[in-house]
């Protein structure tokens, strides 16, 4: 089943929180999902160890740039989908990562500067598509939105359109709730209730909806 | 809202083939080093690993045992000091030490 790479360059653009989201709102779904912390702040791994994980989730923590090829090659197979979160910085395992995947998802915040340094992730992929001569699907998702869309959101989200960059709809709002995943462990369903929990859920869901999409769509080629 | 909001068909979700190849993951490293994306792991210590021995006998022998010592070092591929922990473990089961 397909491997999902979670890359920025960006330190902070939501990286983590996205991987969470995406893995338990799939494992939710009823979906076996793989769950690689390539990250050294072991994001991912605080967040296991902070509550029970989700049925049909396992984490693997730790991964590195040596090992990060025949990982993702002894769990990508049929029946589970792998989740490759990486760390915040241009390094050797994030494009090794990128060669593997077939969805590379770049989360961004709604700034100048997330989007700076996240285009980078495009570039990098775009080479990696034409040295390994594979397409390589990949989409922005814009973090950490607020309700009423900025101007500067709004131009970001344009200008990318325009050079033909798949853009995530919906954004991932500004939650308490995601933020509380690090603090509670487990998912949105089983966290004890936080802000709108509902619309939360619903944000987490269509999010991850929209990603199956792509995975189906492109699985279906 | 349902507490399943949207359905997962398993058999719609496969793996592509790609290319695990170490000419392939050459050619990726490649690519990403040009955009700055370099090994930021450290790096294993290269050479030869310290010895052990850090133990030292001051021994003068004669020129022809020294010679023969150094010879079967050679031969065997080890440090002279493995002969000479031979010798001392021989000369401690034989004295009975």
């Amino acid at each position: 089943m397909p491997t999902v790479v979670i890359a920025s360059p960006k330190g902070g653009a939501g990286k983590s929180t996205t991987a969470v989201l995406l893995g338990t709102e799939l494992a939710h779904a009823g979906a076996k999902v793989v769950m690689m912390d390539c990250d050294p702040n072991q994001s991912l791994t605080l967040w296991a160890d902070r509550g029970p994980l989700p049925d049909r989730i396992s984490i693997l923590s730790s991964v590195s740039e040596s090992d990060i090829v025949k990982t993702i090659k002894r769990h990508d197979t049929d029946g589970q989908i792998v989740i490759v979160d990486l760390e915040g910085v241009a390094s050797r395992l994030v494009s090794r990562a990128i060669s593997q995947a077939d969805l590379v998802i770049t989360p961004m915040r709604a700034t100048t500067l997330d989007a700076t340094i996240g285009v980078r992730a495009l570039q990098l992929i775009s080479e990696e598509e034409e040295a390994l001569d594979r397409k390589i699907p990949h989409a922005v998702v814009f973090t950490m939105t607020k309700a009423i869309k900025s101007k500067q959101h709004s131009g970001i989200a344009g200008s990318l359109a325009e050079q033909g960059v798949d853009l995530i709809n919906p954004p991932l709002m500004e939650r308490a709730a995601f933020s509380a995943l690090f603090e509670f462990g487990g998912d949105l369903h089983t966290m004890p209730a936080q802000g709108n929990m509902e619309g939360a859920i619903e944000n987490a869901a269509q999010f991850a909806q929209a990603v199956y999409q792509r995975l189906a769509g492109e699985a279906a080629e | 809202m349902t507490d399943k909001p949207f359905n997962i068909d398993l058999s719609r979700l496969k793996t592509r083939e790609k290319d695990r190849s170490a000419q392939a993951v050459e050619k990726t490293d490649r690519a990403g080093e040009e955009l700055g994306f370099v090994a930021r792991e450290p790096q294993k210590k290269r050479g030869r690993k310290p010895s052990p021995r850090t133990g030292q006998v001051h021994a003068k022998v004669m020129p022809g045992i020294s010679e023969e010592i150094a010879n079967e070092a050679r031969r065997r591929g080890v440090q002279q000091g493995v002969i000479i922990e031979e010798a001392w473990k021989l000369y401690k089961n034989k004295s009975g030490i």
